[in-house]
């Protein structure tokens, strides 16, 4: 494959030329029209996250020749290899040996629908909720462990039927799903950054690469032209990191507010199929969590902190020493709470979050939050007032008004259900939160078999295929916890099938 | 290959860090570790593909140094065993070398991130 130069009359001309016009610097020959391909494969990947790992498997176990996978940051995984590691699957063994056997991919599809709003896409939805099975054999297959006797219920779905990987983290899948590609003969590049694609005729022939390129700088490495024979499968995830594009489609999203992603969520490559006929939907949809710590970097550890302080502990403005929220109300409704809190030239006045820290010793979401430095531990409410710039009086006063509400069981400030509540007594855990961008429900429309969508004509572009939070419309208004891995590994299955009945056909 | 083995241990033993080796002057404003002092003496080439305006790849490192899982970690520096960036839980094998080192400057470890306290700038 390497140096296989090939020159490639292209029928129609106008297609480099727009490529050209897009791409100041460019080094087409536009002029005579003909490009010289630097490289060949039958699939070329693009992205290594879940989604990208695992069509590129599928693609080179559906025999469909030589796979390539091109990951434009210096690790393979994507925002993947450092999410929770959480997967929906109906029906999955730990979940049947619980008892829970009433279960089924259409009782998932419908949490989804409802938690899209009307909104979501329920034919690809289902489509995908049909291959869980086979997601939980590939991780099996894959040497995937899952935590024993583990399956919970979760956020948004009426059944427990979410499992979690050994070390929490995606980390556990995609190591594994790339390890098996590297065994199967699929090569996997770093550090290869896509510049365009090459399009003839509404359909994608080849990409134009900056190889050997160094996030973010565009001027590094050099321009080459790899040919896909195939297929494109665009797996390059959101774009909650690109802070431009996020505040064009949704202002809303204050730019204080950190991201949970990992840095490579820039979403360059869904601009560029929007700017050969993509359609993107959804863009403005962009989950936020409220449950973010601004002392960590990514998700962290302060989610799992928090679910002690929402109900054992109580949330204080460092303006004013004051509750101002209801502790256990929804994201929606504590994110705009807490962003409240600035200061006088509108930066964030981290609010501080508490609960005792006798009640936890011992419990690894303290411990490592302590360690981690994410969270501390005071010996006083002084020290509380002193360490975090709170006002001691007032402090000390909501303090004991919250400790007769716990006796009461009663909230009259923000009417906060107590039967969790807790006295709050020295010593304490603190921690200071600020809600984090986390997921893009908007992007690149596919149809049921992951092909984009050209907005023109509504119909698929040749070749092209989306698979994974590049996409878009298909989770609608509010994507469940658990439920993206699932997606993404599904649908590498599902796109493979796609481009093996095309390249037939 | 030999030879930049022996260099490579006496190096080690002389700077007394099994680490990146600390940062020195080599050539005009250029950095580079001590460690690797031997290599400067053949040129850019020896890292670098064509010239030293190219990109270097883990080619460069891998050949004297070995793979990731290969080399061997001090493992009593690690916050805990599993935060070990050479068997990484999120990456293992899939993490180039420039992910966490650089050779003419300093670099925190993509590790760093997310765990902040867990690894010094390198």
């Amino acid at each position: 494959m390497l140096n296989r130069r090939k020159f490639l009359q292209l029928g129609a001309g106008a297609a480099v030329g727009s490529a050209a016009a897009i791409m100041p610097g460019t080094v087409l020959a536009s002029e005579c029209g003909k490009i010289s391909w630097d490289e060949s494969a039958d699939v070329i990947v693009l992205g290594s996250g879940f989604a990208g790992l695992s069509a590129a498997l599928h693609a080179k176990r559906q025999g469909l020749g030589s796979v390539l996978v091109l990951e434009k940051m210096q690790v393979i995984g994507g925002n993947s290899a450092i999410n929770g590691g959480w997967l929906a699957i109906p029906r999955n063994p730990i979940q049947l040996s619980q008892g829970v056997t009433d279960d089924s991919p259409a009782d998932l599809v419908n949490d989804q629908v409802i938690a899209g709003r009307g909104m979501a896409n329920k034919a690809i939805l289902e489509n995908i909720a049909n291959r869980a099975m086979d997601v939980y054999d590939l991780c099996i297959d894959s040497g995937v462990v899952f935590r024993e006797g583990f399956n919970i219920q979760v956020g948004g779905q009426n059944k427990p039927r979410a499992i979690r990987v050994k070390h929490g983290v995606g980390g556990d899948i995609t190591t594994k799903l790339y390890e098996a590609g590297v065994n199967e003969g699929i090569e996997y590049r770093l550090q290869h950054y896509i510049e365009d694609f090459v399009m003839d005729n509404g359909e994608i022939i080849g990409l134009k690469v900056r190889q050997n390129y160094r996030f973010p700088d565009a001027k590094t490495g050099k321009s080459i032209f790899i040919k896909a024979n195939k297929a494109v499968v665009i797996a390059t995830g959101g774009f909650a990191r690109n802070m431009e594009l996020r505040n064009a489609v949704d202002p809303s999203l204050d730019p204080t507010l950190d991201c949970t992603n990992a840095l490579g969520a820039t979403g360059e490559v869904t601009l560029t199929a929007m700017a050969h006929g993509a359609l993107p939907v959804h863009m403005n949809m962009i989950q936020t969590g409220h449950w973010g710590s601004p002392d960590e970097g990514g998700f962290g550890w302060s989610v799992a902190l928090l679910s002690i302080s929402w109900h054992e502990g109580i949330a204080v403005s460092v303006l004013n020493g004051k509750r101002f929220m209801d502790e256990r109300a929804d994201r929606k409704t504590c994110s705009d709470a807490i962003m409240k809190n600035r200061y006088k030239d509108n930066s964030p006045a981290y609010p501080i979050v508490f609960f005792n820290h006798d009640d936890h010793i011992g419990d690894d979401r303290v411990v490592r939050s302590l360690r981690d430095k994410m969270a501390w531990k005071v010996d006083s409410l002084e020290q509380m007032a002193e360490q975090f710039n709170v006002p001691l009086a007032d402090l000390k006063k909501t303090v004991a008004e919250h400790n007769k509400n716990v006796i009461t069981r009663n909230d009259p400030d923000f009417n906060r259900k107590m039967d969790t509540a807790v006295e709050l007594k020295a010593p304490f855990v603190v921690s200071r939160v600020w809600p984090k961008v986390h997921y893009c429900m908007g992007g690149l429309k596919t149809d049921v078999g992951c092909r984009v969508v050209d907005g023109r004509s509504m119909k698929p572009i040749k070749k092209m295929y989306a698979v994974g939070e590049v996409t878009g419309g298909i989770h609608g208004v509010t994507r469940l916890s658990s439920t993206s891995c699932l997606e993404c590994l599904a649908s590498g299955i599902i796109v493979a099938e796609t481009i093996k009945s095309e390249v037939k056909g | 290959m030999k030879t930049y083995i022996l260099t490579l241990l006496l190096g080690l033993i002389v700077s007394g860090s099994a680490f990146a080796g600390e940062l020195e002057s080599v050539k005009g404003s250029t950095q580079g570790r001590t460690n690797h002092q031997f290599l400067y003496e053949e040129g850019c080439k020896s890292c670098h593909q064509g010239s030293g305006k190219t990109s270097a790849t883990d080619s460069a490192c891998v050949e004297c140094h070995g793979d990731i899982n290969s080399i061997e970690l001090d493992e009593s520096k690690l916050v805990f065993s599993e935060a070990n960036p050479h068997k990484s839980i999120h990456y293992n094998k899939g993490a180039s070398c420039l992910a966490c080192h650089a050779e003419h400057e300093k670099k925190a470890p993509v590790c760093a991130e997310c765990h902040r306290t867990w690894f010094e700038v390198m």
